[in-house]
């Protein structure tokens, strides 16, 4: 496995890298060669699970892009246009989002041109996984902030350095809105307490707001986070951080292909950011629900079942045939059921038989500990 | 320059088959209103080249067609600068059929038949009952009349003779005749078209042709030297049919027998051939008449034709002399072709004789013209390919399906030449089958039969053309290919050397500009002008 820078780089380090970048291209068009730089390959066939580690990573397999190539010129100009922009942001001390970056480089290449650097932002966000990969930094060390997605409440205290001034959080008095998880939970932002037992992550705002009414953080004196669907960058790493204070962490979603994915990547890390799985993986996360055996213990969800979609009857195929899941007999157990049944349920049916069952059913299983790995 | 021109008036001779033809006017060509007007057209245009050709003279030619009356009647006029013609053969040139030089010299020539101008009087005499108007500039006279042609006894009609003084001895050719059952169109088969494609194959030659319209076009010559003239063989055998033989015969007032006249008319017949020739035609081969070849050759008839004919097949011939073929010639093809259609890449194959029909010399001259205004236009303008056909640099514009050169190109597979769809391409094929012996299909000459040994060789010629073609065409993709990716990159450079040099924190943007400008140079190299792309 290649080692991976871990946490946090200091702007001089990033700029450094930045600039070392550049300075390899120059030398090569000095030496008369086509100025390229040295990626890791991002593709399925390179990304493999550690079982040490319990995550994904990328393999040794690299790739060269390069200027003098009529299928990459255009892509590794951005490339260097982005480079150069994120060495102004780090150097200036400013943030933006991708979005941002992208419009700082919507414009025309020339009078004579009809043709702009940049075009759609969905040209941009690749280039900056590409540039975050092969320089091994991650994008918030390039002063890029991503969407703030997640909400948490619990028994954790943090300190927020920003702007000049520090503010303290307790996220246990968020009343009912929670405590929004930023894009960078690294940079100045720290863990001053954490009195909790374990860590519960559901899928669902909806659910979270279900648990925080029914003050279930509190009773259970866990820290409850709902990352609203898939996970952002920020929130699985602050679930990572998290679960390296030796919390556990149990993972609530639907029982469908969604849910599944929502878990496995806070879990093992995702496919497209195996770069950072070191990072923002949580090897040790747990699933506590839904799942399929749960129609045995609870009857009442056997009528609350809906019909599987196509889109999650592939996904479980696909699962089935990942060696991390595949290698779980229970999870392969879990698909082959809604497999043959064609039936899949949401968090939301445990709702039925009064709206704070969702507590109780939590509680059961966890002192039952009825969880999938 | 006398000498050459007396000489040609020497071999006229007379004979009556006006009645004959008269019935059978398709066979001259006269068959449709469109075809008819080429056909006058052509056999005036090839007379005039024949004969300037004859007097060692470069030809300039003017014809202008005339409306009278529309779709029905046309006056046809022609000017040339040939030698003229001596009042003593003006009546035979043009008012008697079959008393041309052609017919009684094998030379290889434009005009087929001989009895070419002489038929056009003939046509205007049928059509209109008017004769035609000449004017000769011969020598030191000037002679102006109007020549008919009496069917009945096939004599030439001579009236309204006037003869002048010619001090500055000016020389050349007028004729002006009015024509009926003719109609004039611009089509692929008018002559319009017809004196393209003259001027196409005989690059000497300047032409110009006025329309109905008034509107002129004329075509310069891109070549100053004459052609040398045909040398004049004897008929082979094998390259005779019924009629020719019977004709022949029938003028031989000379010869004591048939078996003299088959000696001294032909080329390659021995006596021991004409022993052999007899042994067939003894009566006791079965589907041969016998044929008595003590009697004179006038009594020979068309039965004894048809069996001299079958026996000709039979009999084992020396080939006939293979150097009386006369090829336009590859640098006049392409000079005609770089001066008309001007195209962006011609391909002209030279190829040596072939014989056809185990003995029959002859030669297939092929070219490719692609690009600029190589093609054909149709009236919407859209772009189609276009077979330019001819047989001894006659242009055939006629029964183009029948045609064994049509058919030879088509059924090249144009696709592998890098034409995707040849019917649609601005390409001009040319073929010139050129032979003592052109291997007509019927007697309208106008398309060639299915000799697998012509058809073959044509196809051949083409492909070896087409194959020159593809080279330059794939020569030109790579060629823009480069260019597309030169220019694909190379619009990327200044943003580049601009933030890369941003991102270094060291270097010039303008030196990276520069170096990566002439590493992609280097890189995407012109394939005409790199050594090996």
């Amino acid at each position: 496995m290649v080692k991976r820078a871990k946490g946090r780089q200091e702007s001089g380090v990033v700029i450094k890298k930045l600039e070392e970048l550049g300075q390899g291209m120059i030398r090569e068009i000095d030496a008369r060669k086509t100025p390229s730089f040295q990626t890791p390959l991002r593709s399925k066939g390179n990304v493999h699970y550690d079982e040490k580690l319990g995550c994904l990573h990328l393999g040794e397999k690299n790739e060269t892009r390069s200027f003098v190539n009529v299928g990459q010129a255009r892509k590794f100009m951005q490339t260097v246009a982005i480079a150069n922009k994120c060495k102004k942001f780090l150097k200036e001390d400013a943030h933006t989002s991708i979005r941002g970056l992208f419009y700082q480089l919507k414009f025309s290449l020339g009078e004579n041109l009809d043709e702009e650097l940049f075009s759609e932002q969905s040209e941009s966000n690749p280039l900056i996984e590409d540039l975050e990969v092969s320089l091994d930094v991650k994008r918030e060390d390039l002063n890029l902030n991503t969407d703030r997605k997640g909400v948490v409440a619990g028994p954790l205290i943090l300190r927020d350095k920003f702007g000049g001034e520090e503010t303290r959080i307790d996220c246990r008095k968020q009343g009912r809105s929670g405590w929004m998880v930023p894009s960078d939970v690294d940079n100045g932002m720290e863990i001053e307490d954490l009195d909790a037992d374990y860590v519960l992550v559901v899928e669902k705002d909806a659910m979270w707001q279900r648990l925080n009414e029914d003050k279930f953080w509190k009773k259970e004196n866990c820290i409850l986070i709902t990352p609203k669907g898939q996970a952002s960058r920020g929130c699985r790493r602050l679930i990572s951080k998290l679960a390296a204070k030796k919390l556990p962490v149990i993972v609530f979603t639907d029982c469908d292909a969604w849910g599944w994915y929502i878990y496995w990547t806070i879990k093992t890390g995702s496919m497209n950011l195996a770069y950072l799985a070191n990072d923002i993986a949580t090897p040790s996360a747990k699933f506590v629900g839904v799942t399929m055996r749960d129609i045995k213990d609870y009857e009442f969800l056997g009528q609350m079942t809906i019909k599987a979609k196509e889109v999650d009857l592939k996904r479980a195929e696909e699962m089935m045939n990942y060696e991390w899941i595949a290698r779980h007999p229970e999870w392969v157990e879990e698909l082959k059921v809604v497999l043959k049944t064609k039936k899949k349920l949401e968090q939301d049916a445990l709702q039925g038989p009064s709206l704070s069952f969702v507590g109780k059913y939590l509680k059961e299983k966890m002192e039952a500990k009825k969880f999938l790995p | 320059m006398a000498d050459k021109t007396d000489k040609i008036f020497t071999n006229f001779k007379e004979h009556s088959v006006a009645e004959f033809f008269k019935k059978n006017k398709q066979m001259l060509g006269f068959a449709g209103k469109v075809r008819s007007l080429t056909t006058i057209v052509h056999e005036y245009v090839t007379n005039s080249i024949d004969a300037c050709e004859e007097g060692g003279i470069l030809p300039e030619i003017t014809v202008r067609i005339a409306e009278i009356s529309k779709n029905e009647r046309y006056t046809v006029a022609i000017q040339d600068n040939g030698p003229g013609i001596p009042k003593k053969h003006l009546g035979k040139a043009l008012g008697q059929m079959l008393a041309g030089t052609k017919f009684h010299r094998y030379a290889q020539q434009r005009g087929q038949q001989g009895i070419g101008a002489a038929g056009c009087t003939m046509f205007a005499q049928i059509t209109t009952g008017k004769p035609v108007k000449v004017v000769s500039e011969y020598r030191d006279k000037r002679l102006m009349c109007k020549v008919g042609v009496d069917i009945k006894t096939n004599s030439p009609d001579i009236t309204d003779e006037i003869e002048e003084e010619n001090p500055q001895k000016a020389h050349g050719l007028f004729i002006e005749g009015e024509f009926g059952e003719c109609k004039y169109e611009r089509s692929a088969q008018s002559p319009s078209e017809y004196i393209k494609r003259i001027a196409l194959a005989n690059p000497h030659v300047t032409i110009s042709l006025t329309e109905p319209s008034g509107e002129t076009t004329t075509y310069t010559r891109s070549s100053e030297i004459v052609p040398a003239k045909p040398k004049e063989v004897l008929p082979h055998p094998l390259g005779l049919g019924v009629s020719d033989i019977v004709e022949m015969a029938h003028r031989d007032a000379k010869s004591r027998s048939i078996s003299k006249f088959l000696q001294s008319g032909f080329q390659r017949v021995s006596s021991a051939r004409v022993d052999e020739l007899k042994g067939l035609l003894d009566g006791r081969t079965e589907g041969l008449a016998p044929i008595d070849f003590e009697k004179k050759p006038p009594e020979m008839t068309w039965g004894e034709g048809e069996a001299l004919i079958k026996a000709f097949a039979m009999v084992k011939w020396i080939a006939p002399a293979a150097d009386c073929i006369r090829p336009i010639g590859a640098e006049q093809i392409q000079a005609s072709l770089a001066n008309i259609l001007a195209p962006e890449f011609i391909a002209v194959t030279e190829r040596p004789p072939k014989i056809y029909k185990g003995g029959i010399p002859f030669l297939v001259e092929a070219a490719i013209a692609w690009g600029g205004q190589a093609g054909r236009r149709s009236s919407t303008n859209e772009i189609g390919s276009d077979i330019i056909r001819y047989a001894n640099a006659a242009p055939l514009l006629f029964d183009t399906s029948g045609c064994s050169i049509t058919q030879a190109v088509k059924d090249v597979d144009w696709k592998r030449y890098k034409m995707k769809n040849f019917e649609e391409e601005a390409i001009s094929v040319f073929v010139n089958v050129a032979s003592v012996h052109v291997p007509y299909t019927s007697a309208g000459k106008q398309a060639l039969s299915q000799e697998e040994e012509v058809y073959q060789e044509i196809k051949n010629a083409v492909m070896e053309a087409a194959r020159r073609l593809q080279l330059h065409l794939s020569g030109i993709n790579k060629e823009r290919d480069q260019e597309l990716r030169r220019s694909a990159i190379l619009r990327y450079v200044q943003q580049l050397s601009k933030d890369v040099v941003d991102l270094a924190g060291k270097g010039k943007a303008d030196e990276v500009n520069a170096k990566l400008q002439n590493l992609i140079e280097t890189k995407y190299k012109s394939h005409i002008m790199g050594e090996d792309a």
